[in-house]
C-alpha cells in the first residue's frame, strides 16, 4: 500500500507559474470555437509555430493525454477507447486520446442530431462525456509530424478514420536516424544533411496545405518572429539546465519535466521567453544562496524514458525522500528546441526540421549512447534509472542496452522500474522500491570502494 | 506417402530450419545470404545480387538471451529477433537490410548492430505515409540505395537483366501460390497449415527451387478432392510480420471450420502482388511496394484512399467467408490500432469476429478451441436461423 511522503523537494517556484500558463492555454482552447477560430489537431513535433503563424489554434494530442493523466482525468477517456476496441497493451498516449475523439466525435454527433436523439449507452457516465469531450473542440484539419514512432504516425490516421475521413490530414514523414555510415553521428554525416533538407521541403508542403486550408496566404515573417522567441526561450533553457551541474542542484529532473508544456506547445511570445529567464534567475539566484533542488542531495541520478505523468508528483517525493536529486533525463535534455544554435531566425524551416528529427526515439542506441554518456559525465551521475514504461515501447526499445552501456563502460549503476506513460495501473510501487534501494547501496559500496 | 505429401515434406523441412537450409545453399552455391525483414522488402534485389533472400522469422525456441535486450512487452516476433541474433541462431546471415516501419520492428533490429557488429545492417525506411506527392520519389530513391549498398556489400553490379530474372522468379512464386488460393476458394481442400507452409517455405528457400516444387504442386491440389461446401467458411485476418503456429491453425479447422482465404502476413498479403515490369526495374520495385498497399493494405502504412476494412469485405464477398478470425500477434501496436476499425465494419455487416492474440511462448490450444467451438456454434446457429431465400 503506498504512503504519503513528506517532500524534500524543493521545486523551481516559478514552474508554478508555468502551470498557470498551460491551464491558461487548455482553457483557451477549449473555447476556440466560439471565438470562431480554425483548429488543428497534431501529434509528434512542435509544429506549433507554424500553426501560430496562420492564426490558427493547436491542439497537441499527447500533450491532452499527459494532461489529463497528470490531473487524474484519464479514466473516462480510455473506458471510451477500451469500449471503441483498442487494448490495454496499445501506446496509453494514443488510447487516451483516441478515446476523447470518440467523445468528442459522439458530442458533435448528438449536437447535430439535436437534443432528442439519443445518448450513448455505454460504460462512460454522460457526466464525464461531457465532461471532456465537449471540452475538446472537434478539428478542422489534422497535422502528424511524428518522429521515431510508427504509432505516432498511425494514430492520427487512425483519429482520422475515427472521424469518418471527412477531417483533411497532412503528414510530415520524418525518418529514422538510423546512424550507419563512417561519417555518422549527432548533428553530423550525409544522412543527417540528407533527411534535414527532406523534411525541410516537406515542411513548405505542409505551408501549402495550410494556406489551402485557411484560404489565407502564409505569414512567413511572422513565422520568423516566432521561432525567434522559440530560440531565445531555448537559449535560456539550455542555460539554466547547465547551471544544474552544480553540486548539490540548484534544479531537478521534476522542474524540467514541469517545464515540457511550456516549450513544446504554448505560443511562442515574449511571455514564454519571460518564463524560462526567470527560470534561469531562479537557479542562478539559488546557486549564489546555496538553496537545493531537493534537501540532502547525496545521489545524483538520470532518468532514462517516458514520463509517467500518472505518479509525477509522487516520484519527485520519493526519490527525494532517499536523498536522490533526479539531474537530467533522455526526455527533457535531449528533446524540445534543444540546439537552438541551429535556428537561423532569418530562415527558420530548417532548423525547425532538424529539431523534428532530434526526437530522442529517433536515433539508433549508437546515437542515444553517445547522449547518455555525454550527459552522465557533464551532469556527475551515479546511476541511471530507466521508466520501463509498458505501452511506449519507442521509448524502451534501446533501454536494456543503454543500461549495459552504462555499466561496462561509464561503470555507473543502473535500476529498472514498470509504469506507463499515461496508465496507472502498470506501475509497480513496491518493485522500485526495492530496486532504489538495491541501487544507492550498491552505489554506497562502491563509494567506499573507490574512496569516493 | 502422397505426391503432395512429399513435396510438402521437402518444404516444410526448410521451415523447420531455415538456418540448415541456408547453409546447405550457401556450401553448395558458395554465394552469401541476407536477411530481408518484413513486411515490405523486395527479396528480387538481393535475389539479382546473387544472393539468398530469406524473409527473417521467428524462431519456436524460448526466448533466452533475448531477455536482456528488449523488454517481455514487445511482441514477440521482435524478441525471438532479438534472441536468435544473441545466441547465435543467425549466424548464417552475411548482412541484415530493412526498410520498414513498424517502431518494435526497428528496436529488434537495433539489437543486432549490437550483438552482431561484424554483421552489416542497413536500414533506409520507405516512405509510410502513402499518399504524399513526393513518396513515389523517396521510394524509388531507397529502392536505388538498397540496390547500391548490395553492391557494395557483395562486390557485384546488380544488373537490368539480373532484376528483370529475378522478378520473372519471384512473379511466377507468387502466381503460383495465388493459384493454390483461388483452388482452396472454390472448395479444394487445402488445409491452413498446408497454405501457410508453402507461403513460409517460399520466404526461405530459392525461388527457383521454390518454383520447381510449387509448380507440379499446384497440378496436384488442383486435381485434388473438391470438398462438399462447408457451412463454416473463415478468413483468417492480420498475424503481421510472421506465421502462426501451425498447430493453432489446424486446431481451428478441426472445430467444424474451414479457412477459405486469409490476409495473413505469411499468406495473401506475402503474394498479393505482382512487380509490373515496364521502364527501369529499380522503378518498378517501387511501385511494387506502392500497388502491394493498394491490393491489401497494411496498418503499419498510412494511407486515406484504401482501407483494410474495405479490403476485408471485398475478400470475404470473393470466398463467401461467413466468419472472420482475427489472429493478433500480442503487443502488436500497428494491429491494436487498426483493429477497432475492423471490428466496426464487420458488425455493420453482420459479419462474426472472434479475436484470438497470440504469443511467443505458450499456445493455450485447449482453451482456443473451446472459443472457436463456441464461434462456429454461434454461425452455425445465425446461418440456421437465416431463412434460406425460395
Ligand atoms: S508509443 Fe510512445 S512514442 Fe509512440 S506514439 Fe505512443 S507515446 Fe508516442
Ligand atoms: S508490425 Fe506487429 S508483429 Fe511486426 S514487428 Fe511490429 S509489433 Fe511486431
Amino acid at each position: 500500500m503506498s504512503v504519503e511522503l513528506a517532500s524534500k523537494v524543493n521545486r523551481l517556484n516559478v514552474t508554478k507559474d508555468g502551470g498557470r500558463m498551460v491551464s491558461d492555454y487548455w482553457e483557451n482552447i477549449f473555447t476556440a470555437r466560439e471565438r470562431g477560430k480554425r483548429v488543428v489537431w497534431y501529434n509528434g513535433s512542435a509544429v506549433n509555430p507554424i500553426f501560430q503563424a496562420a492564426g490558427l489554434e493547436w491542439c497537441h494530442g499527447e500533450a491532452f493525454s499527459a494532461r489529463l493523466a497528470a490531473t487524474h482525468l484519464e479514466g473516462p477517456a480510455q473506458l471510451a477507447g477500451a469500449e471503441y476496441g483498442y487494448i490495454a497493451e496499445l501506446c496509453s498516449y494514443a488510447r487516451t486520446h483516441l478515446g476523447c475523439a470518440v467523445l468528442t466525435q459522439r458530442a458533435a454527433e448528438r449536437a447535430e442530431a439535436g437534443p432528442q436523439e439519443g445518448f450513448e449507452t455505454g460504460i462512460v457516465g454522460m457526466v464525464d462525456q461531457e465532461e471532456l469531450a465537449s471540452k475538446l473542440p472537434t478539428p478542422d484539419f489534422f497535422v502528424n509530424a511524428y518522429a521515431g514512432c510508427s504509432t505516432g504516425q498511425q494514430w492520427d490516421e487512425i483519429t482520422y478514420r475515427v472521424f469518418g475521413k471527412k477531417v483533411p490530414i497532412f503528414n510530415v514523414s520524418l525518418p529514422t536516424l538510423w546512424g550507419n555510415k563512417a561519417d555518422s553521428g549527432y548533428l553530423r554525416g550525409e544522412e543527417w544533411d540528407r533527411t534535414s533538407e527532406y523534411v525541410a521541403k516537406q515542411l513548405y508542403q505542409l505551408i501549402e496545405f495550410i494556406e489551402v486550408q485557411t484560404g489565407e496566404k502564409f505569414d512567413m515573417d511572422k513565422l520568423r518572429e516566432n521561432m525567434t522567441y522559440i530560440k531565445k526561450a531555448s537559449q535560456l533553457r539550455r542555460e539554466a539546465m547547465d547551471l544544474c551541474a552544480a553540486r548539490p542542484t540548484p534544479a531537478t529532473f521534476w522542474d524540467w519535466i514541469s517545464s515540457i508544456a511550456q516549450i513544446n506547445f504554448l505560443p511562442a511570445n515574449q511571455e514564454l521567453v519571460d518564463y524560462f529567464a526567470n527560470i534561469k534567475h531562479e537557479i542562478q539566484t539559488r546557486l549564489d544562496e546555496g538553496v537545493p533542488g531537493i534537501a540532502n542531495e547525496r545521489y545524483r541520478l538520470y532518468f532514462d524514458g517516458m514520463m509517467n505523468w500518472n505518479k509525477l508528483g509522487w516520484l519527485a517525493k520519493k526519490f527525494a525522500d532517499h536523498d536522490v536529486a533526479m539531474i537530467a533525463g533522455r526526455y527533457t535534455h535531449n528533446a524540445f528546441w534543444q540546439e537552438p544554435h541551429l535556428i537561423d531566425t532569418d530562415d527558420p524551416i530548417l532548423g525547425m526540421a532538424q529539431h523534428y528529427l532530434l526526437c530522442p526515439t529517433n536515433h539508433g542506441t549508437k546515437t542515444l549512447q553517445h547522449l547518455m554518456t555525454r550527459d552522465v559525465e557533464k551532469y556527475g551521475i551515479d546511476g541511471v534509472v530507466f521508466h520501463s514504461s509498458r505501452t511506449c515501447r519507442a521509448f524502451t526499445n534501446p533501454q536494456h542496452v543503454l543500461a549495459e552501456t552504462a555499466q561496462r563502460d561509464l561503470g555507473i549503476q543502473t535500476m529498472f522500474f514498470e509504469g506507463d506513460v499515461a496508465d496507472a495501473s502498470f506501475y509497480k510501487d513496491e518493485v522500485l522500491d526495492s530496486r532504489l534501494e538495491a541501487m544507492l547501496e550498491a552505489i554506497d559500496v562502491r563509494r567506499i570502494k573507490t574512496g569516493g | 506417402m502422397s505426391d503432395i505429401d512429399s513435396a510438402l515434406k521437402v518444404l516444410a523441412d526448410a521451415v523447420a530450419s531455415p538456418r540448415e537450409y541456408a547453409l546447405a545453399w550457401k556450401q553448395r552455391t558458395g554465394r552469401k545470404v541476407v536477411g530481408a525483414f518484413p513486411m515490405n522488402f523486395p527479396g528480387e534485389i538481393i535475389h539479382a545480387a546473387g544472393a539468398l533472400s530469406v524473409v527473417v522469422q521467428d524462431s519456436r525456441a524460448p526466448i533466452t538471451d533475448g531477455r536482456s535486450l528488449l523488454p517481455e512487452f514487445h511482441c514477440g516476433y521482435t524478441r525471438s529477433v532479438a534472441d536468435q541474433a544473441a545466441t547465435g541462431n543467425f549466424d548464417y546471415f552475411d548482412a541484415f537490410l530493412c526498410a520498414d516501419h513498424c517502431i518494435q520492428l526497428l528496436g529488434a533490429v537495433d539489437t543486432i548492430r549490437f550483438v552482431m557488429p561484424r554483421t552489416p545492417v542497413h536500414f533506409v525506411q520507405f516512405i509510410s505515409s502513402m499518399n504524399d506527392a513526393w513518396g513515389q520519389q523517396q521510394i524509388n530513391e531507397t529502392m536505388q540505395s538498397f540496390a547500391d549498398e548490395l553492391e557494395q556489400l557483395l562486390g557485384v553490379q546488380i544488373t537490368q537483366e539480373a532484376l528483370a530474372e529475378s522478378i520473372g522468379l519471384f512473379n511466377r512464386n507468387r502466381q503460383l501460390l495465388r493459384r493454390l488460393y483461388d483452388l482452396r476458394r472454390t472448395g479444394v481442400n487445402i488445409t491452413a497449415a498446408q497454405m501457410q507452409l508453402m507461403v513460409q517455405s517460399s520466404m526461405v528457400m530459392d525461388k527457383r527451387e521454390h518454383n520447381e516444387i510449387l509448380a507440379p504442386l499446384v497440378d496436384l491440389f488442383a486435381d485434388w478432392t473438391i470438398n462438399p461446401p462447408q457451412p463454416v467458411r473463415l478468413h483468417l485476418s492480420g498475424h503481421l510480420c510472421h506465421a502462426p503456429r501451425a498447430e493453432l491453425l489446424t486446431a481451428i479447422e478441426e472445430c467444424g471450420a474451414t479457412v477459405v482465404d486469409d490476409d495473413l502476413f505469411t499468406g495473401y498479403r506475402y503474394i498479393s502482388t505482382d512487380v509490373v515490369t515496364d521502364g527501369d526495374l529499380i522503378e518498378a520495385l517501387g511501385r511494387w511496394y506502392v500497388d502491394r498497399n493498394d491490393n491489401v493494405p497494411c496498418p503499419t502504412r498510412v494511407q486515406h484512399n484504401v482501407d483494410w476494412d474495405g479490403y476485408l469485405m471485398q475478400s470475404i464477398d470473393k470466398s463467401q467467408a461467413t466468419g472472420v478470425i482475427v489472429l493478433m500477434v500480442k503487443f502488436c501496436e500497428p494491429h491494436m490500432l487498426y483493429y477497432p476499425e475492423l471490428r466496426k465494419t464487420l458488425e455493420e455487416h453482420g459479419i462474426p469476429l472472434l479475436l484470438i492474440e497470440t504469443e511467443h511462448e505458450g499456445l493455450p490450444l485447449e482453451s482456443i478451441r473451446t472459443r472457436v467451438e463456441t464461434f462456429v456454434e454461434q454461425i452455425r446457429r445465425r446461418q440456421s436461423s437465416v431463412p434460406v431465400p425460395a
